[in-house]
């Protein structure tokens, strides 16, 4: 970095001293032209000396403007102090006693080397100001630049340096033909190149003006170069031509060139200024809107848009105060309501929205369309209406979507007819954007929501597959089948076995209240309970008692589980049932189906005693074939296209049909019926069924009997 | 979808919640709005009349006993009557008759709010 600063500068100085060291010979071979100006062939090298010291002056402003990045009308400023200096520096050397220069067959010849002296100095700076003029009309070309535009810059520059090459040949006093054709026809690319002037439109009112003024000077300042330069009378004209006849065309083009284009920028910026404020305000409008675009984007929250698109209202139209209303829907958590205000308040809101079913709020409603009040105090729609300080028009646009008014957009000001059509058609088409944003907002908020419940259901489901025991365990006295299907992704049901040593087995089924992620947290909370209790407690009421205890702590006031709770004892050959306001067991024998339903209520309603005291328990004995059968009210309570419940009577006839069957027969033919029953409606509850299915007693010797088999 | 409506009478003893049509989860926030209000007023005797009542799901069951604890300590209570033998026998399954005042008539209830004042 250091490295290549040092290098620029060193450029600069080596550009800056070869400048010099060119002007100073410059300087010599003119004071010996005074003495003798016959001497042909030194012309030749004074000329290339001067277009080389000019050469490396261009290139050492050229490298200068880069470091700077001025604004267009600064830009004008800088070339009128170079053009102001150098006339104010012409009018010295005019009124100054220096002799001057007399002409004789068409030559100039100083009368003394002062005279040579500061002409010479005059005509360095009349370079160096033609230099900066041009680099700088070259930028003000160049903005917005079109195909054409730099090769019209290009054509002009390139005559001007032939018309000024073409002048290095001949007397200074007189133009040749071909020097005459190359000027008018740089006269000619001055006047194409002047109509470059698309940059004025896009400053703003305040430059215009500015460059109005600028303009104006500049184009006086350089009618007096022209006037300068031209008049071969006097002696600036004529210390320019001695000192380098191309170097006065070079400069004299350029002024001339000056002299157009900025007196073109001032006719064409006088045009424009009475139409820049629209033009300003049709900018506003458009970065408005694609600012706004850009937050559609961005902003998510909801009350964050809302004051964006108030203060935005304010811009597009400005208003001196604003406010947006969200009309209230239906799956959006999103405020209605006034979501927004700027500069208004409550009581004048309050105020301009009185006057119920005539109010201008019902006019926006019912028609859909923009309504403007030029006058609150005198428009019949609202002069019975208090008066307000603060307010003299109002704007009001509705926010459509798909023809239907999502919110209403206000907008107010102080004075009277403060807002035209123009307004009303820039509002609207930004509040097309507003419905658009807040119609984005809803739907994200929407589909995040959805998919956070989506993501809640499908943990909740694989924590729920993974609390239901995956084998059932096997024994030569029973074949055990189960089968629960939640209704919707989790469901409440729940069913496990634990196999409590010396031949006893318990068999849990069970409905946790509620659905979704509550329930599968009991549900694990119940599983808890039911593997460590069972095998604590081995009388299935005293686990019920105990299981309640436990449960009653953490559970919800308004939860409860529902557990049926049957122990296998293989060697009495027995089963022993207490319930918790399940629904009952069914029980088949080979001559008797009944329901099995000890008195108990459901887990989690009460405390302690009185829990205690509805629990009783009852046992009965299991012969070879019998089948007892587990559910929940999922399958009893599953309804037919008329609305009737499939019921437990329809339950225990079909069991007692089945009781031949095998267990995972048994299971699915139940399945099967309630699905039939539920025709094309689904299950609308989720539903257990739990079979067990008796073999025969737990004989040891039977057992090694079918082993050797 | 299953409608369910509540509507609230007063009786010289106490108020009566008039149940209509099928509570569940979903509906079940209607009836929890008619006990709150009831109980924010201070009414802490009341009569659930299950006569028009088609169904109860686990969840309604859940907003009888989400109130039951705040009425009792305030020497109110909620007695049920009018039950069909369909949604009777879901309240029998889990247990409510051992836990709640459950009645065949409204007239039973009241009578029986009238001889504690």
């Amino acid at each position: 970095m250091q490295e290549l600063n040092y290098r620029m500068k060193l450029r600069n100085l080596v550009l800056l001293a070869s400048a010099c060291g060119l002007f100073i010979i410059v300087f010599i071979i003119n004071a010996i032209l005074k003495v003798d100006v016959e001497l042909g062939s030194l012309l030749y090298v004074r000329e290339g000396a001067v277009a080389l010291a000019l050469l490396c002056c261009y290139m050492f402003i050229h490298f200068q403007r880069h470091d700077s990045q001025k604004r267009l009308v600064q830009k004008i400023g800088i070339v009128n102090i170079w053009a102001g200096a150098f006339v104010a520096a012409a009018i010295l050397i005019s009124l100054s006693p220096l002799g001057g220069f007399d002409t004789r067959n068409l030559k100039i010849i100083p009368r003394d080397y002062l005279t040579v002296f500061f002409t010479s100095i005059l005509s360095i700076a009349a370079g160096l100001m033609a230099i900066v003029t041009q680099l700088l009309i070259k930028e003000f070309l160049l903005y917005r630049r079109k195909k054409g535009t730099k090769r019209n810059f290009y054509a002009l520059l390139v005559m001007i340096l032939l018309a000024s090459a073409a002048a290095a040949d001949g007397d200074p006093m007189e133009s040749s033909v071909a020097s005459t054709i190359l000027f008018t026809a740089s006269i000619l690319l001055i006047i194409v190149n002047s109509f470059r002037l698309t940059w004025i439109a896009y400053l703003p009112r305040r430059e215009k003006i500015y460059t109005l003024l600028y303009s104006l000077l500049a184009f006086f300042i350089f009618i007096g170069i022209d006037v300068f330069i031209a008049d071969q009378n006097r002696v600036v004209s004529r210390g320019l031509l001695y000192f380098s006849h191309p170097l006065q065309v070079f400069v004299q083009l350029n002024a001339i060139f000056a002299t157009v284009y900025f007196g073109m920028v001032f006719i064409s910026t006088l045009f424009q200024l009475p139409t820049a404020e629209a033009f300003d305000r049709k900018q506003t409008e458009i970065s408005s809107l694609h600012n706004l675009m850009r937050l559609i984007n961005q902003v998510f929250d909801f009350n964050d848009l809302a004051d964006t698109v108030t203060k935005m209202t304010m811009e597009v139209c400005q208003a001196n105060g604003a406010w947006l209303e969200i009309l209230p829907t239906q799956n959006s958590s999103q405020k209605s309501g006034n979501v927004s205000n700027q500069n208004v308040s409550a009581e004048d809101i309050a105020i301009i929205l009185g006057g119920g079913e005539k109010s201008l709020r019902q006019l926006v409603l019912s028609t859909k369309k923009p309504v403007l009040v030029d006058n609150l105090s005198n428009d019949r729609r609202t002069r019975h209406l208090p008066m307000l300080k603060k307010v003299g028009s109002i704007l009001i646009v509705p926010l459509l979507t798909h023809e239907n008014v999502m919110g209403i957009l206000y907008a107010t000001k102080e004075m009277d007819f403060g807002f035209d059509q123009d307004d009303a058609d820039a509002l609207s088409g930004f509040a097309d954007q507003v419905a658009i944003a807040i119609e984005n907002a809803r739907l994200i908020e929407r589909s995040l929501e959805k998919e956070r419940l989506q993501r809640e259901l499908m943990l909740a489901q694989e924590m729920q597959k993974r609390l239901l025991p995956q084998v059932l365990p096997e024994h030569t006295a029973f074949v055990m089948h189960a089968v629960s299907s939640p209704a919707l992704e989790v469901g409440g049901d729940y069913y496990d076995v634990a196999e409590l040593g010396d031949g006893r087995y318990g068999i849990v089924v069970g409905d946790v209240s509620g659905k979704g992620v509550g329930a599968a947290f009991y549900m694990a909370e119940a599983k808890g309970v039911f593997q460590s209790l069972s095998k604590i407690y081995l009388s299935p009421r005293e686990f019920l008692i105990h299981a309640n205890k436990a449960l009653a702590g953490s559970m919800d006031k308004r939860s409860f589980i529902s557990l049926l709770y049957a122990q296998i004892d293989v060697h009495k050959c027995t089963m022993t049932v207490a319930r918790a306001g399940h629904c009952p067991m069914i029980y088949v024998a080979a001559n008797e189906t009944h329901f099995i339903q000890p008195s108990g209520i459901g887990l989690g309603l009460t405390g302690g005693e009185v829990f205690a005291s509805t629990i009783e328990e009852k046992t009965v004995p299991m012969h070879p074939g019998d089948v007892i059968v587990l559910y929940t009210d999922g399958v009893t309570e599953s309804r037919d296209s008329n609305g009737e419940e499939f019921g437990s009577e329809r339950l225990r006839r079909l069991v007692e049909s089945q009781r031949l069957c095998s267990a995972e027969e048994i299971t699915e033919e139940i399945l099967q019926q309630v699905w039939n029953f539920t025709d094309a409606q689904g299950y609308d509850d989720d539903l257990t069924v739990f079979v067990v299915k008796w073999n025969g007693p737990a004989d040891h010797e039977t057992e090694v009997h079918t082993l050797s088999l | 979808m299953n409608e369910f409506k509540v509507a609230i009478r007063e009786n010289e003893s106490a108020h009566v919640l008039d149940l209509m049509g099928y509570l569940d989860a979903h509906t079940a926030p209607i009836l929890e709005e008619a006990f709150q209000s009831m109980i924010g007023s201070g009414k802490f005797r009341i009569i659930v009349n299950c006569r028009d009542l088609t169904y109860i799901s686990s969840a309604g069951l859940g907003v009888f006993m989400a109130y039951i604890e705040d009425v009792r300590e305030n020497k109110g209570d909620i007695k049920m009557s009018n039950m069909t033998p369909k949604v009777f026998q879901i309240f029998d399954l889990l247990g409510f008759p051992m836990l709640y005042d459950i009645v065949n008539d409204e007239r039973d209830a009241i009578a029986k709010f009238a001889a504690l004042s």
